[in-house]
């Protein structure tokens, strides 16, 4: 902190900090926050040297590039979004990967069969609407089995993993469903002005999550729940109705997912998640949230999904033996927790005043 | 030639299976067959060929499976079909390697052991070399030819020059390493003019075989063909040429043909489409083992075939039949 | 504090009892507190003092007798219940939200929203750290990060926190529960002194502790529990250490 500020002495200036339960102003907390942010920056400018000197080309400048990385981070960004809010809170869902997959293959058919009787644009509005709705049961069971059975969130989106698996297979009848429906197609390829609607919509979905968490009372319980589950409750917060939504939500966020994957492929596919749900919790940790509950944004989050896709994407660019990725990504990662940990250990022992 | 023999022998053994049944058959015979994944339209398709030469037959056809592709899954499920004894197992190893150990129980248990679309050991058998030989049989497309089918359909397609790539699952699985192998044989031997660069691999996840196309695009503006070794590498591969603005200039040839390739070679998303015959394979598994069952040999290998699909043969039933279906 | 009102009790528990199956925990039990009043619970482990306070909060319903407050019969459903009459515990381990500020804490389930731009419900951090900073400035208490989380406080300002929210919203009678049990010294002089200032905005205050010294430095009386039943109230100005001891122990 810079004490020598004359506002600092005035004390009453109270900074909009507002994205979250208000960070810890210190140095180590503002890069633990940011690290994400850090992290992009550095591999953005780490892939640009490397990629001028190796091919004598830019990486980032080109933005051919840039829209590539944006479209790759959609989806894995739609499902971490709402794991974001499942792991401030304290818990996981495990089953968004297959909560995506049955939802493609829900709005493949929906769109499909309303396509037949209502014009295609509504037809396509009808099969998003059912993959989000639809999503939204496995979410339903979830939140159930954990705030009223008291299920651990690990073991009960577990089993809805299977069971979401399960039904996703069976509706798909172990293929993938062909969409028959121009305007869904286009939704999932087209561009406006040069940037893909996919991008555009999920870009709108990120501010709206972003709102939600940081500036709701949703989203305040959210982080004391995550923080102090005992405080909230005897806060008077409704713990059980808390949970139930947060865990709806999360599973719209997947179906969210699923539909747009079902618009861009043309096609629902029951495994469409399934790569990807490991990717979203790297993505939220990446991100700055720790795995205990109480920490992260939605911003962070964002970050924490564009640097896997840039360090997916920048390997291939830069032309390199392909398991790179995965221990590139899993480097990362192990990074992120470890100045989690360290800031948490300062942060902890610090005394104010 | 050799596959030639080989199917005729198969026509063979379906002959004389067929005429004896009313001869040998006092007892019911149980066929057990594990496929590399349950939730697949390739193995739902074989089952249905099974199917239909089970009830040719007189043969109990009991179908189980993990549903997804791994030796850790499928293991357990073979363990529970060998403790049901049934009177043969066909299966689809879901590694080369791993399903060694527990297939051999399986074979000295007494119950005889045919592979089918995969393989274990190098897919020799029966020679007396090596750990793996066990197996009776081996009853699959060719998948170093089918690579080498889809060579010369996008080779054909780009006239013969330029910049490719193999989109791939990932290493180690016998049928997909075979297609790219395949792939990279004959454009080096017939095509001088094609460069085959790095394969990348997409862990079966259609947005990052997307993401890696548009890459390798990116890196190299004189790309002009794509080959998926597989079904989400394919369509993955088909959707970042169509993000990259490439459609038309960029050639996707697709592995394997569920329903829904149709609907992509026809919207022109992929080219051209190489279709295993999975109901011949499954058809060839029962009848082969039924056929060792009462007393007759069996050839070691037999080699299905493949289906060449694109815009000007997609719509003729003889073609579109192969699609695989539910 | 209005003079008149120091005759009626601000709370009142008569013949209060809690049996769990054959296990009386509580066993007629009665107390009073009065406004401005610090009373000091004190007993052994096991002697009732957590059932009391339990029964007290609305988090048991006493298997008999009954709680006056102000004169009026009250009976609590549920510790929220309890909350709304004016009834506030604070547990020891302070049941606060570390990552939040002190504003958010103070508001937790009860935040303030305002309209951004004039129609989307936002929280209201602005409101919520002025009332944090005049309720703690009414605690004597002074922080100049309003906006960091209690987290980075120390234990005797988190218990400021803790009972800042309290004063806040209004509570009357405060149940502390061992507050200063885990702090150092200076931390536990701190607490002492927030005490006296509860004490001189006319609450009344129910204090658990184990330590006599804490107890004789705030309380006002001393109410003894040994074995779920009142072993003596006494007036600190009356009383020692050695006969409260004796009355804990039953010598």
């Amino acid at each position: 902190m810079t004490s020598t500020s004359p506002t600092e002495q005035s004390g009453t200036h109270v900074a909009p900090q507002a994205d979250h339960g208000d960070p810890a102003r210190t140095w180590l907390g503002r890069i633990a926050e940011g690290r994400a942010w850090l992290f992009l920056a550095g591999l953005i400018i780490c892939f640009e040297v490397w990629s001028r000197l190796s091919f004598g080309a830019t990486f980032m400048l080109n933005p051919f590039n840039v829209q590539s990385i944006a479209i790759f981070a959609v989806a894995p960004l739609l499902l971490a979004t709402g794991q974001t809010f499942v792991i401030i809170s304290g818990g996981i869902d495990l089953s968004l990967g297959f909560i995506m997959g049955l939802a493609a293959v829900v709005a493949a058919h929906a769109t499909n069969m309303a396509g037949a009787v209502i014009p295609l644009p509504l037809a396509m509005l009808a099969g998003i609407l059912a993959a989000v709705i639809v999503a939204g049961v496995p979410g339903v069971i979830n939140g159930l089995l954990i705030s009223r059975l008291r299920v651990p969130p690990f073991i009960g989106t577990l089993g809805m993993f299977g069971v979401a698996r399960g039904v996703a297979f069976l509706l798909a009848g172990g293929t993938t469903v062909p969409v028959q429906n121009s305007w869904f197609a286009l939704l999932g390829n087209g561009r406006f002005y040069g940037v893909p609607y996919l991008v555009i919509i999920a870009a709108v979905f990120v501010v709206v999550m972003h709102y939600i968490l940081s500036q709701t009372r949703f989203g305040q319980h959210n982080y004391a729940i995550g923080a102090n589950v005992q405080a909230a409750r005897r806060a008077g917060i409704d713990i059980r109705g808390h949970t139930l939504r947060l865990y709806v939500l999360s599973a719209m966020c997947a179906g969210l997912g699923g539909a747009l994957y079902a618009a861009r492929f043309t096609a629902g596919a029951a495994q469409a998640g399934e790569p990807l749900l490991l990717d979203s919790v790297a993505a939220v940790v990446i991100g700055g949230a720790s795995l205990f509950g109480g920490s992260g944004t939605i911003f962070g989050t964002v970050a924490g999904a564009l640097v896997i896709a840039v360090i997916q994407y920048g390997l291939v660019f830069v032309n390199v033996e392909p398991f790179w990725q995965f221990i590139a990504v899993g480097f990362v990662i192990i990074i992120s927790v470890l100045i989690d940990q360290a800031q948490r250990r300062f942060s902890g022992a610090r005394q104010d005043e | 030639m050799k596959k030639i023999v080989a199917a005729l022998a198969a026509l063979a053994i379906c002959a004389t299976a067929l005429i004896t049944p009313a001869l040998a058959q006092d007892k019911k015979f149980t066929v057990a067959l594990v496929p590399g994944l349950t939730t697949d339209g390739f193995y739902i398709t074989m089952r249905k060929g099974a199917q239909a030469a089970a009830d040719a037959l007189g043969v109990n056809l009991v179908f189980q499976g993990a549903s997804d592709f791994n030796p850790v899954t499928q293991v357990p499920v073979l363990d529970a079909v060998i403790a049901k004894k049934p009177d043969a197992i066909l299966i689809a190893p879901t590694d080369k390697v791993q399903l060694v150990e527990p297939l051999r129980k399986a074979n000295d248990a007494g119950i005889p052991v045919i592979t089918v679309d995969t393989f274990i050991g190098n897919g020799v058998y029966q020679t007396g070399a090596g750990e793996a030989d066990f197996p009776l049989s081996y009853i699959a497309s060719d998948n170093i030819l089918g690579g080498e089918i889809a060579a010369r359909a996008l080779a054909k397609a780009i006239g013969d020059k330029g910049k490719v790539y193999v989109s791939n699952v990932k290493p180690g699985i016998s049928t997909t390493d075979q297609r790219e192998e395949g792939f990279k044989k004959e454009m080096a031997a017939n095509h001088p003019g094609i460069t085959v660069l790095e394969t990348q691999f997409n862990d079966d996840d259609a947005n990052k075989a997307a993401s890696q196309l548009q890459a390798m695009f990116a890196r190299n503006s004189d790309l002009v063909g794509v080959f998926g070794a597989n079904l989400f590498s394919a369509i993955g591969a088909a959707n970042g040429v169509k993000q990259a603005g490439q459609s038309g200039t960029i050639k996707v040839v697709a592995f394997d043909a569920p329903v829904s390739i149709a609907d992509n070679i026809n919207s022109g998303l992929v080219d051209v489409a190489i279709a295993q015959h999975p109901a011949e394979i499954g058809y060839f598994g029962v009848v082969s083992a039924y056929a060792h069952l009462t007393g007759q040999s069996i050839p070691v290998e037999i080699g299905t075939g493949f289906t060449i699909m694109d815009k000007s043969n997609i719509a003729d039933p003889n073609i579109s039949k192969y699609l695989y279906s539910e | 504090m209005n003079s008149s009102e120091q005759t009626t009790p601000l709370l009142e528990v008569r013949n209060l009892s809690k049996h769990f199956g054959a296990v009386r925990a509580l066993n007629d039990f009665s107390m009073v507190v009065r406004p401005g009043e610090v009373v000091a619970l004190a007993g052994d482990n096991g002697a009732g003092k957590t059932t009391l306070i339990k029964a007290i909060s609305g988090v048991f319903q006493p298997t008999g007798g009954e709680i006056l407050l102000r004169g009026q019969p009250v009976t609590f459903a549920t510790p929220h219940e309890a909350r709304e009459k004016g009834i506030e515990t604070i547990y020891q381990d302070l049941a606060l939200a570390d990552n939040l500020s002190i504003g958010a804490n103070i508001f937790l389930g009860r935040e303030p929203m305002r309209k951004a731009f004039g129609f989307l419900p936002v929280l209201d951090r602005k409101a919520m750290a002025v009332a944090a900073k005049q309720t703690m400035g009414r605690l004597d208490f002074h922080v100049s990060r309003l906006d960091a989380p209690v987290s980075n406080f120390s234990g005797g300002q988190r218990q400021a926190v803790a009972i800042g929210r309290a004063v806040y919203w209004d509570a009357q009678i405060l149940i502390m529960d061992e507050p200063t049990a885990a702090l150092g010294v200076p931390e536990q002089r701190k607490v002492i002194s927030l005490i006296h200032q509860l004490k001189a905005q006319g609450r009344g205050v129910i204090f658990i502790s184990h330590n006599l010294q804490d107890i004789f430095a705030v309380s006002d009386r001393i109410v003894v529990l040994r074995r779920g039943v009142q072993a003596g109230d006494r007036k600190i100005s009356e009383t020692n250490h050695d006969e409260v001891v004796k009355l804990m122990v039953g010598g």
